[in-house]
């Protein structure tokens, strides 16, 4: 199993909570983007099968359309039918026309940032698009073919209450779609977000109406016929992101583009951060990666361990073992015995995970499974 | 030599009134040292003792002046100059024949002016009034002058008025210790009695031990017994120093000198103990002796970073240097191997904690600091406890009695009121008030050791706006209607959180106790309870609610490096705690407790 994540770091004009990197496509010329992405990728072409693509961002939507799908086309050229290929979307940015032509490119999965279903949150947040965006998006890609709709949430957003949440779930879930990221607003370092916070002009929603919040959507989210697979992911019966999935395996994937992630023969790398430095790395053939780290087989475990027990079926011990080489339970013996005790973690049939309780409060169970 | 041209003379004085500068000006003037030859202030060695401005450690050099056409032999022996250093400072007086006392005139007659006179006094030492930097334009000589003589029985016209700083009035004043100060007596042909007034120790040498020789003499290769502690050893080493360390053949009766005789460990060597010749001994050891005395109390367990193999070295490195305070295994059920460590007073406490971490980098984890208590049990026995955790079960105890000290306060008079309401407040009781001036006022308590030992004299330095300055000696041990607390965290008792105190505080102690401890300890995964009781009645709760939210909302491919940091920084400030069951405790909650603001 590998996947395949191409970074698009390309927006409209950038969100102030965002802290992925990216830039306002208007300072630059795409084309020669897209060309440096597949330069770069043309190097593991002896690669014989990716099972998942992803294409994120930024917003992959704001490419030109002639660029995404020659994207598109030579990725599928190169590698074609993968399980599962993924393209982030921003409901604003979408017609009829482009959506069809992405189904009959090859993508099977679409991922639309819908973020709320509350005009002042979504104003509050910055993003560009309306409420009717998300819901015309929606049907729009359904009409295109696609069978496999996927939408993001943000909840805890300063302006929003318990009920303006639910209402957003609830109109997520009448939209019909297969799979509902929630995701509680995080303050990202040196984000317009963030220092807002910092000179007070934003103050962030107290913390029990945020864990009610994330309580709330478990339960709406269940009763609705979604099945809760990782700590913020949600999806109808066999709908789960294969490729997400993949990253909390821990297993290799290839990260294309600026400031995209690798995790690949046994290195995490990350590229260069910025667009011109890795254009004209790229170009002049030398190498655009920023950051590699090398991680050793007790830190396999402990991120493998970290990345699992995000997921709902948790540590599976006997694939961990074959995995990593450790026995988890051995490993993390004291954690394990200190927060079963505590009711936060639970062991059976064959696997360790969160309970219920522990998921709201999961950093400070899984920070002790960070190192040995 | 004769005795009669040998001096020898400490200077004692409150804290920052110029006793070091004085040292140094008198260094110069006898040629010993030439203008900031070494270090300022010489005769400090320690760098704790110079950025708190104090001695802790007592030395002595020899210097010669020429008088009136002969050459005498000055010792000036210096002193340490804080409260919990009483026992060393009588010492080194005992070993001179005169004392300077010097008094700032600007600040007037202090608390410790007039305990260092009490025991110049008591050891017999001849003293000389001397007010210092008389030259400052804020500088009250007259009054001054009226506070020694209404205070110390000096009279005024006869102190001196120098400026340290400036040299001005030094050299009659040192004209005076040679016409004024009587000479040590000349016993040399009785036995051998030399007193230890102090004691280092140096890696390659081993003790090095300060002495005043009483009578007979000590020479090099004799054999020698400190009577005190029964050791017998051969003199290697005899010397002055003049600073530097300067050998001689022999040290006669009336000299001061060092003595270095194969003394492994500092602690084989007393303060106050009496040399003699083995072959030859004096009859009675010289009178004063008392053995350190611990008064103060705290645990000290291995904090982050440390084992508990690592502060037992550290202490034994410590002990080489400092003979005055104790340290014991200790073992808590809450905080594991650790030790239980005695110190003079809470000053000597905090230097012993700041050399641990500076000189060796090691952490601690400290409780609050106690005083030792007598325990008369009703089986007869009297016991002495030095921690609230070995308090035997109520129904055995007969009476539990606390340490007491004379406590003296010298203020202004606008702040008698506040010192006052302090002190009624810590159950001292005032024995008598004693105008100096006008406008300062001495007050004397009765004062429960435990009272003061921790923030009293914070509070004191408040109320008065920085000017009152107190000093305290011990008394003895009286019955107190004492309680201890126990905290309850997570419902475990806590033994390095109990404490004992006075029965009519003992509820408000323990509310004040929780609302710290609340406030120390984070919040956790759960519900922490905390409750305080006393005997097995809990008189109050508090509890720490758990956090609710602590989860990251997006983990994916690229964020994992980043992302397994964050989590292993928390994972480290976890560590950082000490765990009782399952809660885990920030180091400084141990000693918040006593924490006085709200």
């Amino acid at each position: 199993m590998a996947g395949l994540y191409v970074h698009i770091p390309f927006c409209e004009a950038k969100c102030r909570y965002c802290g992925f990197y990216s830039e306002p496509i208007k300072n630059h010329a795409p084309e020669r983007l897209v060309s440096a992405i597949l330069r770069e990728l043309g190097q593991y072409d002896h690669i014989e099968a990716f099972q998942t693509v992803y294409i994120g961002g930024g917003s992959p939507s704001c490419l030109p359309a002639k660029q995404l799908l020659r994207l598109i086309g030579e990725i599928t050229g190169r590698w074609p039918k993968p399980e599962e290929f993924t393209i982030e979307v921003n409901p604003g940015q979408v017609n009829k026309d482009i959506l069809s032509r992405l189904h009959t490119a090859g993508i099977n999965r679409l991922s639309i940032g819908a973020q709320s279903f509350n005009p002042d949150e979504l104003t509050f947040l910055g993003r560009r698009h309306s409420v009717g965006d998300i819901g015309r998006a929606v049907e729009m890609a359904r009409q295109a073919g696609f069978e496999n709709i996927g939408l993001d949430l943000i909840f805890a957003i300063p302006p929003s209450t318990l009920e303006s949440w639910k209402y957003s779930l609830r109109s997520a879930i009448n939209l019909g779609v297969q799979h509902i990221s929630a995701y509680a607003l995080t303050y990202e370092e040196g984000t317009p977000l963030q220092k807002a916070v910092e000179t007070g002009e934003v103050t962030p929603l107290d913390e029990e109406t945020d864990r009610q919040m994330y309580e709330t959507t478990i339960d709406e989210l269940e009763k609705a016929g979604f099945k809760q697979y990782e700590i913020s992911n949600f999806a109808k019966p066999g709908f789960e992101c294969k490729h997400n999935l993949n990253y909390w395996r821990n297993l290799p994937y290839l990260g294309i583009g600026p400031a995209a992630g690798s995790y690949w023969q046994g290195n995490r790398t990350l590229n260069i951060a910025d667009i011109k430095k890795y254009i004209d790395g790229v170009e002049q053939g030398s190498t655009v990666t920023d950051e590699s780290e090398t991680p050793d087989n007790t830190q396999i475990a402990c991120e493998t361990a970290v990345l699992n027990l995000r997921r709902r079926c948790g540590i599976i011990l006997d694939e961990f073992e074959k995995q990593t080489g450790f026995d988890a339970m051995k490993l993390f013996a004291e954690p394990i015995g200190r927060y079963r005790e505590l009711g936060l973690i639970e062991a059976a049939e064959g696997r360790l995970f969160l309970t219920r309780d522990a998921l709201p409060i999961a950093d400070s169970v899984l920070c002790d499974f960070s190192t040995t | 030599m004769s005795t009669e041209l040998i001096r020898n003379f400490s200077i004692i004085a409150h804290i920052d009134h110029g006793k070091s500068t004085l040292a140094d000006r008198i260094m110069e003037l006898t040629g010993l040292v030439s203008n900031r030859e070494a270090k300022a202030q010489l005769l400090d060695d320690m760098d704790i003792e110079r950025e708190r401005g104090i001695t802790i450690k007592a030395s002595a050099v020899t210097m010669n002046y020429e008088h009136a056409g002969k050459t005498y032999m000055l010792n000036l022996i210096d002193t340490p100059g804080h409260v919990d250093f009483h026992y060393e400072v009588s010492r080194a007086l005992t070993a001179c024949e005169g004392a300077l006392l010097v008094v700032d005139a600007t600040q007037g007659v202090q608390a410790q002016t007039v305990a260092n006179a009490y025991l110049a006094t008591e050891a017999g030492a001849e003293i000389i009034g001397v007010i210092n930097k008389v030259d400052l334009p804020s500088a009250q000589p007259d009054i001054t002058a009226e506070e020694i003589e209404h205070v110390l029985g000096i009279r005024k016209q006869d102190c001196f008025h120098i400026s340290a700083k400036s040299g001005l009035g030094v050299r009659e004043l040192l004209d005076a210790v040679v016409t004024l100060l009587p000479p040590p007596p000349d016993d040399g042909d009785k036995p051998t009695a030399a007193l230890v007034f102090d004691s280092e120790c140096d890696d390659y040498r081993g003790v090095i031990c300060y002495v005043r020789v009483f009578s007979g003499e000590l020479k090099v290769k004799q054999k020698i017994r400190f009577m005190g502690v029964g050791r017998t050893h051969l003199i290697t080493e005899l010397g002055k120093f003049t600073p530097k360390m300067s050998p001689v053949e022999r040290l006669s009766a009336g000299e001061v000198g060092y003595v270095i005789a194969n003394v492994r460990k500092l602690s084989d060597v007393t303060i106050g103990d009496t040399i003699t010749d083995d072959a030859n001994p004096t009859e009675k050891p010289l009178p004063g002796y008392v053995p350190p005395m611990q008064m103060v109390f705290s645990d000290f367990y291995p904090g982050n970073n440390t084992d508990y193999p690592n502060l037992r070295l550290a202490f034994d490195k410590l002990a080489l240097n400092d003979a005055s305070f104790s340290f014991i295994p200790q073992n808590s059920p809450a905080l594991g191997f650790g030790f239980r460590c005695g110190f003079l007073g809470l000053l000597h406490m905090e230097i012993v904690q700041e050399r641990l971490e500076r000189e060796n980098n090691i952490e601690v984890v400290q409780t609050a600091p106690t005083v030792s208590y007598e325990v008369l049990t009703t089986d007869g026995k009297t016991t002495k406890i030095d921690s609230p955790a070995d308090l035997p079960d109520v129904s055995t105890i007969e009476e539990l009695r606390e340490p007491f000290v004379r406590l003296e306060i010298i203020t202004t008079t606008d702040t008698i009121g506040g010192i006052m309401q302090l002190s009624e407040s810590r159950r001292c009781k005032l024995i008598k008030t004693d105008y100096l001036s006008q406008n300062r006022v001495m007050m004397e308590y009765k004062a429960p050791l435990a009272e003061i030992v921790y923030d009293f004299y914070d509070l004191l330095k408040g109320i008065s706006h920085g000017y009152a300055t107190m000093d305290y000696e011990f008394t003895g041990f009286e019955v107190g209607d004492l309680v201890k607390i126990n905290i309850l965290v997570n419902k475990i008792p806590v033994d390095a959180l109990s404490l004992i105190v006075h029965r009519s505080t003992a509820e408000n102690r323990g509310r004040k106790m929780l609302v710290r401890l609340r406030k120390a300890i984070p919040r956790h995964q759960f519900e922490i309870p905390l409750q305080v009781a006393i005997g097995g009645k809990i008189i109050a709760r508090e509890s720490i609610k758990p956090f609710r939210k602590d989860v990251t909302a997006k983990l994916y491919g690229g964020d994992v490096t980043r992302k397994m940091k964050v989590l292993k920084r928390q994972r480290e400030g976890k560590k950082r705690m000490k765990n009782i069951g399952a809660v885990e405790i920030p180091q400084d909650a141990f000693m918040s407790i006593l924490d006085s603001s709200d």
